[in-house]
């Protein structure tokens, strides 16, 4: 039997792609209904589980462990999506600017994003250490701020900020190369026409770049709640401490008293919110 | 009216960009001033060290002498005692062996890099294909296939961790090394696939498609159009797809907490830093240095990809 040149295309580009379907579905989807399976259960690390229903969801929503968590992971998203937004975009505004070097600048300032946590972690951690750190040196013996040495990761409270400062310092350099490579887009005569109407720089700003940008910042906004909301290995790393949802579900499945079903269950609720604000993203940024 | 600056202005910018790469470059001069300072040393706020010190890098990277701990004479004694075994013989003398090797970084770093190579290789092997296939060849589906990979690619490692290591746990591979070992890879394919897939479907399209009509009147079929017109074409982002995953694999810390956490000697190097800070034997000077050695290789991976990987970026392939 002939077939067709398209049929033939057809049949390839199925076989090509197939193998990546395949594990996509394997790993990534059917775990996400295994999830939602065993969010049912009582899971047992040995043994057949015992179908509880929703006794895992019910616990969950009594557990004031769970709300305290919740508003955590507000507060650091928050934080985090402010910070990396407005830090990026000064950045970006700055680098924008003609100056020498500014290429070996525009570089050098990419490093935060690049290293990995785990290499960088820990000297955040002596920059805030209570004995030997810079930090407490300059609040306490130089500008007297403080009467006391503070160990600022060591208290919940005061190390959310300081996970927050991580977070911004980490993650800003993408705010701001995406940010620029728009504002890089903009027609200069627009600037120069609105110069000659009598526009400042401030002018220029609100009139010209943030229309212009609104788009990148919308999508960077709703990236980096995306991100952060399931964002573990920095936190957990700086901080264990301070309990964000993926931490909170990391110590219910595998520290202390382990309860795999409780947080699968906790997982399904993220992974609900997180659909919500992909859809939002797909639909309103990528507008399909 | 535009691009001149008065002094003040440019006073102004000066101080700015002296803030901003002060925030970005800190923490990196802290690390590196103390992996170099001595103990007594490590109070003192000035970033350049009272006297070197370069043990603590030599220790990790096994370049020191050894210590030979001298043996007590009690014990000594004990050792001559002939209703003793050889294996207990043995395991008296161990304790009284260095503790020098308590970080063998070496061995982590082979680790480490083995399973990251791995996962990029195979993750970028299956990338060519499906991006190749969804990039350049038409058939039902295709749109589909394309917005859910980039769909799928949003959703976290985090909300996974439960169901692949129950899954992992359900087919026997979370109870041995290797089967832990496998299970990472596998995860690590799929953390870095969806990426890999955009990136590199991204980049196809931008070759033109005369170049494979042109090779296949000369009578090449689409796979050999594929290998002979497209791949060599594409060897800048093929490297820095695979530098991409590359990193991504060498970073990434939950799942190799998950599984390998009970099995030491295979430790990747997040992990080994982890537990080396929590430790007994967490000393600065060491840890700063095992920063550093693991900063390296990716400082240098970003030296070396730096322009194509901020391409690849904004054109939207972002991925954390």
């Amino acid at each position: 039997m002939e077939i067709s040149v398209e049929q033939r295309e057809s049949r390839l580009g199925w076989g090509l792609i197939a193998p990546s379907i395949g594990v996509i579905g394997l790993l990534i989807i059917y775990p996400i209904l295994y999830n939602v399976y065993l969010s049912f259960f009582d899971v047992k690390l040995t043994g057949a589980n015992l179908f509880v229903g929703f006794a895992n969801y019910e616990r969950l929503l009594k557990d004031t462990a769970y709300y305290s968590s919740l508003f955590t992971t507000v507060l650091y998203l928050f934080g985090t999506v402010l910070g990396t937004t407005v830090v990026g975009l000064f950045v970006a505004l700055l680098m924008n600017l003609h100056f020498p070097f500014r290429n070996v600048a525009r570089t050098v300032i990419l490093l935060p994003y690049f290293a990995p946590v785990i290499s960088v972690v820990f000297g955040w951690q002596f920059i805030f250490d209570p004995v030997n750190g810079i930090y407490n040196h300059v609040v306490v013996e130089m500008l007297h701020l403080t009467a006391t040495r503070h160990n600022l990761i060591g208290d919940p409270k005061t190390a959310l900020l300081v996970v927050i400062l991580f977070d911004i310092w980490k993650h800003f350099p993408i705010s701001y190369l995406l940010i620029i490579s728009k504002l890089q887009s903009i027609n200069r005569d627009q600037y120069e026409a609105a110069a000659i109407d009598g526009c400042g720089p401030i002018g220029r700003f609100f009139h010209i770049t943030l229309p212009e940008i609104s788009f990148v910042l919308g999508t960077l906004v709703i990236l980096r709640l995306m991100w952060n909301w399931n964002k573990f290995d920095e936190v957990f790393l700086l901080a264990p401490n301070v309990e964000t949802l993926p931490i909170y579900t990391y110590y219910t499945a595998f520290a202390g008293i382990i309860d795999q079903g409780m947080a699968a269950s906790i997982s399904v609720i993220n992974f609900l919110i997180l659909s919500g604000l992909i859809i939002f993203y797909v639909k309103k940024v990528l507008k399909w | 009216m535009l691009g001149k600056r008065t002094l003040w202005q440019n006073c102004l910018l000066a101080l700015a960009l002296g803030v901003v790469l002060f925030f970005c470059l800190f923490p990196f001069i802290q690390i590196l001033s103390t992996s170099l300072k001595h103990q007594f040393d490590w109070g003192n706020p000035s970033l350049i060290p009272i006297k070197l010190n370069l043990e603590a890098y030599q220790e990790l990277l096994g370049l020191g002498e050894r210590e030979e701990v001298p043996i007590p004479e009690t014990v000594k004694r004990l050792l001559d005692n002939p209703l003793l075994t050889e294996e207990a013989k043995e395991k008296i003398l161990s304790r009284y062996r260095s503790t020098k090797d308590v970080f063998p970084f070496p061995r982590f770093f082979l680790n480490t890099f083995l399973l990251s190579v791995t996962a990029a290789g195979l993750s970028l092997l299956l990338a060519v294909f499906g991006a190749y296939a969804f990039s350049r060849l038409r058939f039902k589906g295709r749109s589909v296939i394309r917005r859910s990979i980039l769909f799928v690619y949003m959703v976290g490692g985090v909300l996974l961790m439960v169901p692949l290591y129950q899954m992992s746990v359900k087919v026997g591979l979370a109870g041995t090394v290797w089967g832990s070992l496998f299970s990472l890879v596998l995860i690590y394919i799929i953390q870095t696939l969806p990426v890999s897939l955009y990136m590199l479907g991204n980049y196809f399209r931008t070759i033109p498609f005369a170049l494979e009509e042109a090779a296949a009147t000369d009578g090449c079929s689409r796979i050999q159009a594929l290998f002979l017109i497209i791949l060599p074409l594409s060897v800048p982002m093929l490297i820095t797809v695979f530098v991409y995953c590359f990193m991504i694999a060498w970073n990434e810390f939950l799942f190799a907490f998950v599984f390998l956490k009970q099995y030491h000697d295979f430790h990747t190097l997040p992990l080994a830093l982890q537990s080396l800070f929590v430790s007994k034997n967490a000393i600065w000077d060491r840890i700063m240095a095992a920063s550093m050695l693991t900063l390296s290789p990716v400082i240098l991976c970003f030296v070396f990809i730096m322009r194509n990987l901020t391409r690849g970026l904004t054109e939207g392939g972002v991925k954390e």
